[in-house]
């Protein structure tokens, strides 16, 4: 890996360099945030709820009435 | 000012309770001071001076209309609709919706498709005054997620979301909104690199005027927009232009408690579209009914019936002569 980027790394200057890794992580940080935001709001919301006062307890959350 | 029920969510809101009841004892005692009605104050507020720097904070930007929007534009739908909301604290519910209907199919061609679709949505919400959170769930992946958060008391950042399973469909938008004494400002950063900002100023106590201009990244467009509001204890009057070429007005006059009629008018030069429509907005004890007709020839209801406390039937008519298309939809809403 570090031969296929040695040759990319002469071509590029540094700061182009520095911004095609900034834009990469932070395209991976967006993907991972988007799939992580997917999953955990409602796990989220519950768990902020089910902490607020009056605690309620797991019964009256899984109950239908 | 507008309509009596609450503003603030987007939810249809629940008939109110009834209006205070009159009959108070005369001010000034028994003779001829207490059979003649007591001076109101009205008067007194005609010659108050008008202080320019104590000027009350406007109405959100994206808000202005929001009094014709409410009696114009209710959640109309098509089919059987069923929610149910679970309170399990003051601030924290769960709620469950069932929606089983039609879904028009945009088509290339003059007629309407439907395909008939069905869909359960399960709902989070938490309401604290700091911090309100909002999720909901479909069978079909798609997470509606809102959340609005007081970073200060006057800073407040709030987040609205679709996020889909199929990857490229989601939007999300970041909204960063300052409060100052007679203004207020709003930034924007939303997905497909957007980016907006809008501010608006009370200018006398009934005038409002604001602007606003975004910039789209992907498309490279951006554009520029102003906007004015005038209201009073008993009318609403907006008005909006864009350089998108949208031109589009809007009047509410709330012609007693129960009764209020709004009118709007939209012109959009881009593709020569007028519309303009008129409506009625009643709110009475046990329901609340909206009505409206259009340019289009378009003509619908919406009634949201009180049946008992936390039980609420909606019936739901939109008519489109032109296109010939009929939706009719009831519903039932339990829970708060």
């Amino acid at each position: 890996m570090e031969k296929g980027k040695a040759p990319a790394d002469a071509a590029e200057p540094a700061a182009a360099c520095a911004a095609r890794l900034a834009r990469e992580w932070s395209t991976w940080a967006m993907k991972n945030a988007k799939v992580v935001a997917h999953y955990g709001f409602i796990p989220l919301v519950i768990l902020v709820g089910m902490r607020s006062e009056p605690k309620p307890s797991l019964a009256q959350l899984l109950s239908p009435v | 000012m507008g309509s009596a029920a609450s503003a603030a969510s987007d939810a249809a809101p629940p008939p109110p309770s009834p209006a205070q009841p009159h009959g108070a004892a005369p001010p000034y005692g028994h003779g001829l001071a207490g059979i003649l009605p007591p001076k109101s104050d009205g008067d007194d507020k005609k010659e108050e001076k008008v202080d320019y720097l104590n000027l009350p904070c406007p109405v959100p930007y994206e808000e202005i209309q929001r009094e014709a929007l409410m009696s114009l534009k209710p959640e109309l739908f098509e089919g059987l609709r069923f929610d149910f909301t679970k309170m399990l604290t003051q601030k924290f519910a769960l709620s469950h919706s069932v929606l089983m209907g039609s879904l028009e199919v945009p088509s290339q061609s003059a007629d309407v498709i439907k395909v008939p679709t069905s869909q359960y949505e399960f709902g989070a919400n938490f309401l604290d005054p700091k911090l309100m959170l909002i999720g909901r769930l479909m069978t079909d992946g798609r997470l509606n997620a809102r959340v609005k958060c007081d970073l200060t008391e006057n800073l407040a950042l709030k987040i609205n979301a679709q996020l889909t399973s199929e990857p490229h469909y989601s939007q999300g938008m970041f909204n960063f909104d300052y409060k100052g004494t007679d203004y207020r400002a709003q930034f924007q950063i939303g997905n497909n690199a957007f980016y907006g900002a809008n501010y608006i100023q009370s200018v006398t106590p009934n005038l409002s005027m604001g602007t606003e201009i975004f910039w789209l990244g992907q498309q490279r467009k951006s554009g520029i927009g102003f906007n004015s509001r005038y209201n009073t204890d008993k009318m609403v009057g907006t008005l909006q232009v864009a350089s998108t070429g949208i031109v589009a007005l809007s009047y509410v006059q709330k012609v007693s408690e129960k009764v209020s009629l709004a009118t709007d008018f939209m012109y959009n030069h881009m593709s020569r579209d007028v519309t303009s429509s008129v409506g009625y907005d009643y709110i009475l004890r046990q329901c609340r009914l909206r009505g409206k007709i259009d340019s289009n020839g378009v003509v619908a209801a919406y009634l949201e019936e009180r049946l008992n406390m936390g039980v609420n039937f909606l019936l739901s008519a939109e008519i489109d002569h032109p296109k010939k298309n009929y939706k009719f939809g009831f519903g039932m809403t339990v829970g708060e």
